[in-house]
């Protein structure tokens, strides 16, 4: 088991405004499965990706990684963790506008001890040919595959995804799905991605589906299509 | 691998150059023209203690009616000291200034050479430098007196005279009308029959350890030779104005420099935070991502610690060498330009350097460590969503819908940037209080030079020299044959005259104040000059005296013999009008018996007209407009070009923290401006929004910071005179210098509002797509 959510409380604001996002949320994810969490706007799905990330802690409950507990750790094991263990992708990129791209992908390889190759990402994220251009000369899709650069090229054991098509047209974000496909068969991480796109869900092997902080369904996705074949 | 961030610093750099430049010179500017006075005023200081002994300047002088027999020497001489012949002559110059001219000193108090030779025949003459300088004379020109004429062939400094005081009992010199000379021996000897002054220097063979055994040893001294000697004049080197003046009042303007330095240190600190601050604000999203990447905080601190840093190293690099070449010559000037100093050699300064380039890269390193540790512990979340104020937002503020729309939106923009328009009131308030600084010096002494006109006790105030032999002897029938002898030589029959006694007593220094002189006045009944009922108890104060200790009636002031351990209290029964000085006024006989003195004696006149049948010999100072004026003006000239400095430096710190902070505002508000182009506003609505309430700020702060800082800068203007000056200025703010100030500040908004105009226009609508929640 890479990862078990258990009992996960959260809310915000206090008293009459409170609001209680997650609602004891349980959950638990196989090493190298694409998983997609998939709910309205909020659902708390977010938010549970960002606890998983630790970036934002829980009210209540246990996260286990890889077997140990991250409620034990301290800000500086956290930051750890995630320097170790962890890639994000954001729906806005957040590049840093005065890198290349090929700079901007060695800021997530400077992290680890054992970077993957970064021509071959930028060869497999079709960006070789742009490789010295700065995030404004690049197109939106363009930009994404950067950030997507940035966070596998560390090769993390899980690669967090937050609405990664989010800001993108239709043809885009299926070629950045597809990409997100590729990386997690063939680097083996293991993927979870939150979206309110439905179609979405058809890519992964297992579906959560929040709503009002609940989730309501999750199963493992037996009809798994590929990227390229979805529609919406 | 290197860390790829710092890649960053360079690009950073160039697409930030505008904000890097302005820094860069602010600290440039700070480092070098504070590094360069500090550096100047050491190696001055260095310069004129070393002189000392390099020059072998004397213990003390003395000047005596006739030429010393050999007898006569030789007993003085067995009193500890050496005796060393430093004749004189004083000639009155066709360009109507006095020259004292000396034999070139080969033993004791000798002549630096500036520029040129010494004199080597008749006819030839070396004159001080700053005399030189300001009668715009130089080597090869001629000097005339009396139809004999002299060749300038030097430029020189007489090390007894690095200030150039005619007589020591002057309050301020006057380097324009009075200078000292060397002439060839042969040429001096000319002289002899031609009114010389038999003035002596002598050194101690032993030295005396402190200024109290100095002072015995000098009153001993001054005893021992009145017995043999009819003394015209005895100063003690301690008490020689034109060789001590000097050295105080170089330690004094540092001790303002400092002031200034500190409030730099600050201002520097202050802009990088704001610098840091608005990075943190811009860089948010990416920062927050490289956190949740794993980015550690001290490598994110360290990184945005770098360029800082490096802008702070280089600036601190190049101050220095400015510091050391141009500012301190600047500097140097400016002390040649007040004093006759001897030549000097730069010396490294650690002091300086400590406190122009260490303190400001630990209070910036410091400044930006805490600010950056305090943005980046936010969550990685925080960051992300730009929530980075640290506080939760409250519901917004009911505007009535009787505001004008325009009037709603830009009060608005004021809450929301309600933390950056703080920074930009202290800032300008900060760079106010430099301008302040500098401006209100100069009319403060061209003010005080009128109050002082107004204000004198008599138009001519003259003071008796009592030579020494005539009271001071042991013999007590020769001493009151004598003493009857110099009241004869003292009487006037100028009907304008009116006898006064006088005394001179020191303050105490209570709480570390600076020990100062106060004269005391015994006033005659009904006089003509002081107009107030003295009874027996009757003690007023000067208005000055009264105006720097903040005393009043009722006040009892202890003031000492210089000296000695003898003390005196006086109970303040009033103040009385008069600006020049810090007295105390009483009735002649209250003062007479309080010093016991005898009932008859007087120690002066006041007269509204010149006094011309007493031989100058026993005026020891004259005090009119001239003398009273003589401080003011002499600061003009000493601190005047300081001023005109602090000035250039303070209005290029106006405009580059008005154009940093401006620049802040904008580049906060990018999305926002770039949402209201998309919606269809114009530029000039735009502008309307966005930069009228920066403006609106910046009116209102440089009208609330005015009387704020006349409250602050008088307070530090009292603290700093009463260290520095014996005597006092009257503090008085000139009303045009805040209208001066005022305009000052609008053009310089002006022109960075123009900058931030056309920025605007430049501003993409796209920006408004990036980074939306």
């Amino acid at each position: 088991m890479q990862l078990e959510l258990q009992n996960i409380k959260k809310s915000y604001g206090e008293s009459d405004n409170r609001i209680e996002v997650l609602k004891d949320i349980n959950l638990s994810v196989e090493k190298g499965e694409f998983v997609v969490l998939l709910g309205p706007s909020g659902s708390g799905k977010s938010t549970l990706l960002n606890i998983i990330g630790g970036i934002d802690n829980a009210d209540s409950g246990k996260i286990i990684i890889r077997g140990k507990s991250m409620s034990d750790m301290d800000d500086k094991s956290l930051t750890n963790y995630r320097r170790e263990h962890l890639g994000y992708i954001f729906q806005m990129y957040n590049l840093i506008p005065n890198l290349t791209v090929r700079e901007n992908i060695e800021v997530g390889a400077y992290l680890s001890k054992n970077p993957l190759d970064i021509d071959e990402i930028m060869g497999v994220l079709g960006l070789a040919e742009h490789q010295n251009k700065i995030p404004s000369q690049l197109s939106g899709g363009q930009q994404q595959r950067c950030a997507i650069g940035r966070a596998i090229v560390k090769n993390p054991d899980i690669l967090l995804c937050d609405e990664p098509t989010g800001a993108l047209d239709y043809k885009t974000s299926k070629e950045i799905l597809s990409l997100i496909e590729e990386v997690n068969q063939k680097y083996g991480n293991t993927v979870i991605m939150v979206t309110h796109n439905d179609a979405i869900k058809n890519m992964a092997d297992f579906v959560v589906k929040l709503r009002d902080g609940v989730i309501r369904k999750s199963y493992r996705n037996e009809a798994k299509q590929k990227a390229e074949e979805l529609d919406w | 691998m290197k860390n790829p961030l710092n890649k960053r610093l360079f690009r950073e750099l160039k697409s930030d150059i505008g904000k890097y430049i302005v820094i860069f010179i602010l600290l440039v500017l700070s480092i070098g023209f504070v590094s360069g006075f500090l550096v100047a005023g050491e190696s001055m200081i260095k310069a004129y203690k070393e002189s000392f002994e390099k020059y072998t300047i004397e213990n003390g002088n003395f000047r005596s009616e006739e030429k010393l027999t050999s007898s006569q020497k030789e007993w003085i001489e067995q009193r500890g000291i050496t005796v060393y012949e430093n004749f004189y002559i004083e000639k009155e110059f066709n360009n109507e200034t006095t020259i004292r001219i000396y034999a070139n000193r080969e033993e004791i108090d000798k002549v630096c050479v500036m520029d040129g030779r010494l004199p080597e025949k008749n006819g030839e003459i070396a004159i001080d430098r700053m005399y030189a300088e300001n009668n715009g004379l130089r080597i090869g020109d001629e000097l005339s007196e009396e139809g004999n004429g002299y060749k300038i062939v030097g430029l020189v400094a007489l090390s007894d005279y690095s200030a150039l005081f005619y007589s020591n009992n002057d309050m301020m010199f006057d380097a324009s009308a009075f200078g000292v000379a060397v002439v060839d021996k042969e040429q001096f000897e000319e002289y002899l029959d031609d009114g010389i002054r038999y003035n002596y220097s002598w050194l101690y063979d032993e030295e005396p350890e402190d200024e109290i055994q100095e002072k015995d040893l000098s009153d001993e001294l001054m005893e021992a030779i009145a017995q043999k000697v009819s003394l015209e004049n005895f100063i003690p080197r301690y008490l020689n104005q034109s060789i001590t003046f000097t050295g105080e009042d170089i330690v004094g303007d540092k001790a303002m420099m400092e002031v200034l330095l500190y409030i730099i240190i600050i201002i520097t600190a202050f802009v990088f935070g704001i610098t840091i601050n608005n990075t943190i604000h811009k860089e948010a999203c990416v920062i927050g991502t490289l956190r949740a990447s794993g980015y550690t905080r001290n490598e994110l601190i360290k990184h945005y610690m770098e360029m800082p840093l490096i802008v702070t190293i280089i600036s601190a690099v190049i101050g220095n060498i400015l510091g050391y070449t141009f500012f301190k010559n600047v500097c140097v000037d400016m002390y040649y330009g007040s004093y006759s100093l001897p030549t000097y050699v730069t010396i490294w300064s650690s002091e300086a350097f400590f406190k122009t380039t260490f303190i400001p890269l630990v209070i910036m390193i410091a400044i930006t460590h805490v600010i950056l540790r305090k943005k980046l512990s936010l969550s990685p979340l925080k960051l992300i969503r730009r929530d980075i104020s640290g506080k939760k937002q409250n519901n917004a503020i009911k505007l009535g819908n009787s505001i004008r729309f325009f009037d709603r939106f830009r009060i608005r923009i004021l809450i929301q940037n309600k933390s950056s328009y703080l920074i930009l009131f202290f800032g300008l308030f900060f760079a106010n209080v430099l301008l302040f600084f500098g401006m209100m010096l100069p009319p403060l002494l061209i003010h005080f030079q009128g109050v002082v006109t107004q204000s004198m006790l008599a138009k001519h105030i003259y003071l008796f020299q009592v030579p020494a032999g005539a009271i001071d002897t042991q013999d007590q029938l020769s001493a009151a044959f004598s003493y009857i002898f110099y009241q004869n030589k003292i009487s006037t029959n100028n009907p304008d005259a009116e006898k006064f006694s006088a005394y001179s007593l020191k303050t105490i220094g209570e709480n570390g104040a600076r020990v100062e002189e106060v004269t005391l006045y015994g006033v005659i009944d009904d006089s003509r000059y002081i107009q107030t009922d003295f009874d027996e108890k009757t003690v007023l104060i000067s208005s000055a005296y009264e105006d720097k200790y903040g005393l009043k009636k009722g006040d009892v002031i202890t003031l000492k013999e210089p000296y000695e351990d003898k003390y005196y209290g006086f109970k303040i029964t009033g103040t009385y009008d008069y600006d020049g000085g810090i007295a105390v006024f009483m009735s002649k006989k209250h003062l007479n018996e309080t010093m016991g003195l005898d009932e008859e004696y007087f120690s002066g006149y006041f007269s509204d007209s010149e006094i011309t049948d007493i031989d100058s010999k026993y005026i020891g100072t004259t005090i009119d407009e001239e003398t009273l004026t003589r401080v003011s003006r002499q600061l003009m000239i000493s601190m005047g070009n300081l001023m005109y400095m602090v000035d250039g430096f303070s209005i290029i710190l106006f405009i580059v923290l008005i154009y940093l902070l401006s620049k802040l505002i904008i580049e906060r508000n990018v999305q926002s401006i770039s949402m209201v182009k998309i919606l269809g506003y114009s530029k000039k609505e735009i502008a309307l929004l966005y930069i009228m309430p920066t403006a609106i700020v910046v009116v209102a702060s440089l009208l609330i910071s005015y009387p704020i800082l006349s409250y602050v800068m008088v307070g530090v203007f009292r603290v700093m005179l009463k260290q520095m000056m014996s005597g006092w200025l009257i503090i008085w703010l000139d009303p045009s210098v805040y209208v001066k100030m005022f305009l000052m500040g609008l053009v310089t908004y002006a022109v960075t509002a123009i900058i931030e105009y056309r920025k605007i226009g430049y501003i993409p609508m796209s920006e408004a797509l990036k980074n939306v929640e």
